[in-house]
């Protein structure tokens, strides 16, 4: 069944209502400010032309901080792909209980992100924390937290996002597997290819579709990272795990310095948009024009 | 669920034990972190200084009246987000019904293209419009307030619902929608009497999703209030900030009271979470 062209837009009129104010306009908004100076308390404004792009990208604070956001995606998504896909093959075949576990795995993920950056601030702690707990029970010193510590903080913090996401890709991915057909892992079961074998010729070309969503689904979340190093480390030691996230939201909110917020944020937009443009190039069916 | 049942029953199925200690080392490990802070909020902790470390007994409860020491206002906080979460939710729901609906059911040029856009949509950050939302809101004098706060978490995390809404309505059969149509029902009553209830499963499951995404969400209640409405994760990360001194088995508790109402939720709708799934296209069909 189809309903006409009118009867459609109609049904868009509600979603257009809260998406084209709160969402369309200030992204839009944001690119052309951007360009100039303005500021909401400001009364008038110029044109600058690139002059908040230049101020954003010759700060070296913004660099580290795209440095550091290349370097947390580059580990964390594939990270929780990975990981997600092996918990998702261990819930492949259905058994009593499955979906208690399934569920369950997601609980990492119900926590919050400032919450998560609460609990784990208070896991490192050496007197009673989780961390120092097992250094203690073998033997060991307790080794000062490594979120204090610039070598080792950003990998810290990548590990405590795998740790909030992975389970959740795991739960985004298991429909995917089980949909594949028993007799294709039977068939290539017979042929006698090991795990790895199958997952990369059975699994991996028939989830492809699924794993590209979801990993721009993590992708995305992960360029705008700020809230759990906000309260983990507020970025620091130095600026080891500034975000362009959070350079955004301390020029713009608690440095006031509204243009350079505004420009670095509409950066983060630009990043995210470039990876949907690539996403969309890989998903397009071979058949489509 | 546990037990010898089960482990029989993988057994039989190979690989067996092997699975089941994957799968056990997997819940302990991700699972870990929350049973230490639940203790904690016990007041059961270790005593790193001595070794073996030794635990704190008994556990006690004094630890969540304290929340209400430390924050007064936690149980109005914890009504804020519940009641903000929720219509915002509903709000989600309807509008993204509505304009999954019309793309399941009409064909244009493009159509794939505007499915994926709002994929890319859903995965925008909001940091990257938070900055300029501020200031339409304020244009809009919905500063500090529950609707402005509403209204913006609902355009964050409707292109999400749209697509997942989408890839469940573009599988239910239309049959019975055809029929109701040649019996001469409107497009609404189709909609209210057909779609909507075969729908009513993946819309359930989407609604939980997403009111776990609003209910967590921290930068817009942060930047859009000032101090009239306050969500747990605003109030969370304030105090969080200002007192770093924060005693540990207090945060624990407060952590757990606000973890708690979203593991009920889950675990009261295991059933329908486990037929959640994002639209995908398998290898051979038109998609």
């Amino acid at each position: 069944m189809t309903i006409s062209r009118s009867q459609a837009l109609l049904l868009f009129v509600p979603l257009l209502l809260i998406l084209l104010p709160f969402l369309i306009w200030p992204a839009a908004f944001g690119f052309f400010a951007s360009f100039t100076n303005y500021a909401p308390v400001q009364p008038n404004f110029h044109f600058l032309g690139l002059g908040n792009y230049r101020e954003v990208l010759g700060d070296p604070q913004f660099q580290t901080a795209c440095r550091n956001v290349a370097v947390f995606a580059l580990i964390a998504v594939p990270t929780e792909l990975a990981l997600g896909l092996g918990i998702a093959y261990l819930l492949r075949q259905p058994f009593r209980g499955r979906g208690w576990i399934r569920v369950a795995l997601l609980t990492p993920w119900l926590v919050s992100p400032i919450a998560t950056g609460v609990m784990w601030h208070f896991l490192f702690n050496d007197k009673w924390g989780l961390f120092g707990f097992w250094f203690v029970w073998l033997r060991l010193p307790i080794p000062p937290s490594p979120l204090g510590l610039s070598g080792l903080a950003l990998l810290t913090a990548i590990a405590i996002d795998v740790w909030r996401k992975a389970p959740l890709a795991s739960f985004l991915l298991l429909p995917g597997l089980v949909s594949i057909p028993n007799d294709q892992w039977e068939q290539s079961t017979l042929d006698g290819a090991s795990l790895l074998l199958r997952i990369r010729h059975v699994a991996l070309p028939w989830m492809r579709p699924l794993l590209l969503t979801v990993g721009l689904l993590l992708l995305g979340d992960t360029l705008g990272t700020f809230d759990t190093v906000l309260i983990l480390t507020g970025g620091g030691p130095g600026s080891a795990t500034m975000t362009p996230g959070l350079y955004s939201f301390q020029q713009a909110f608690q440095i006031n310095n509204w243009p350079v917020g505004a420009t670095s944020a509409w950066l983060i937009m630009a990043m995210v948009l470039l990876m949907g443009a690539l996403y969309l190039s890989l998903v397009r069916p071979e058949r489509e024009r | 669920m546990r037990g010898p049942a089960r482990k029989w029953f993988l057994y039989r199925r190979g690989e067996g034990w092997l699975r089941v200690l994957l799968l056990g080392v997997a819940v302990l490990a991700f699972g870990l972190p929350l049973i230490w802070t639940a203790l904690a909020s016990l007041s059961v902790e270790p005593d790193n200084n001595s070794s073996p470390p030794t635990w704190s007994l008994p556990p006690s409860t004094e630890h969540y009246t304290e929340i209400g020491i430390a924050e007064p206002t936690f149980a109005e906080e914890l009504t804020t987000s519940t009641s903000l979460a929720l219509l915002a939710t509903a709000l989600t729901l309807g509008i993204s019904f509505l304009a999954a609906y019309a793309m399941a059911r009409s064909i244009f040029r493009g159509k794939r293209l505007l499915v994926q856009g709002f994929l890319i949509l859903a995965c925008l950050p909001v940091m990257a419009y938070a900055v300029p939302l501020t200031d339409t809101v304020g244009h809009l004098h919905l500063e500090d307030t529950f609707i402005g706060v509403m209204l913006a978490q609902t355009a964050v995390f409707s292109p999400l619902a749209i697509y997942i809404l989408y890839g469940y309505l573009s599988q239910v059969p239309r049959e019975l929608e055809e029929s109701v149509r040649l019996d001469g029902g409107s497009t609404l009553q189709v909609i209210r009497n057909v779609a909507l209830p075969l729908a009513s499963p993946g819309l359930a499951a989407t609604g939980i999703i997403v009111f776990v995404l609003n209910w967590n969400l921290f930068l817009v209640p942060l930047v859009l209030t000032t101090s009239r409405i306050r969500t747990i994760p605003v109030a969370m990360s304030d105090f969080f900030t200002f007192e770093r001194e924060l005693e540990w088995p207090t945060a624990a508790a407060a952590l757990t009271t606000s973890l708690v109402p979203l593991v009920i939720l889950i675990a009261l709708a295991h059933r329908l979470l486990e037929e959640f799934r994002l639209p995908f296209s398998e290898p051979g069909s038109t998609g």
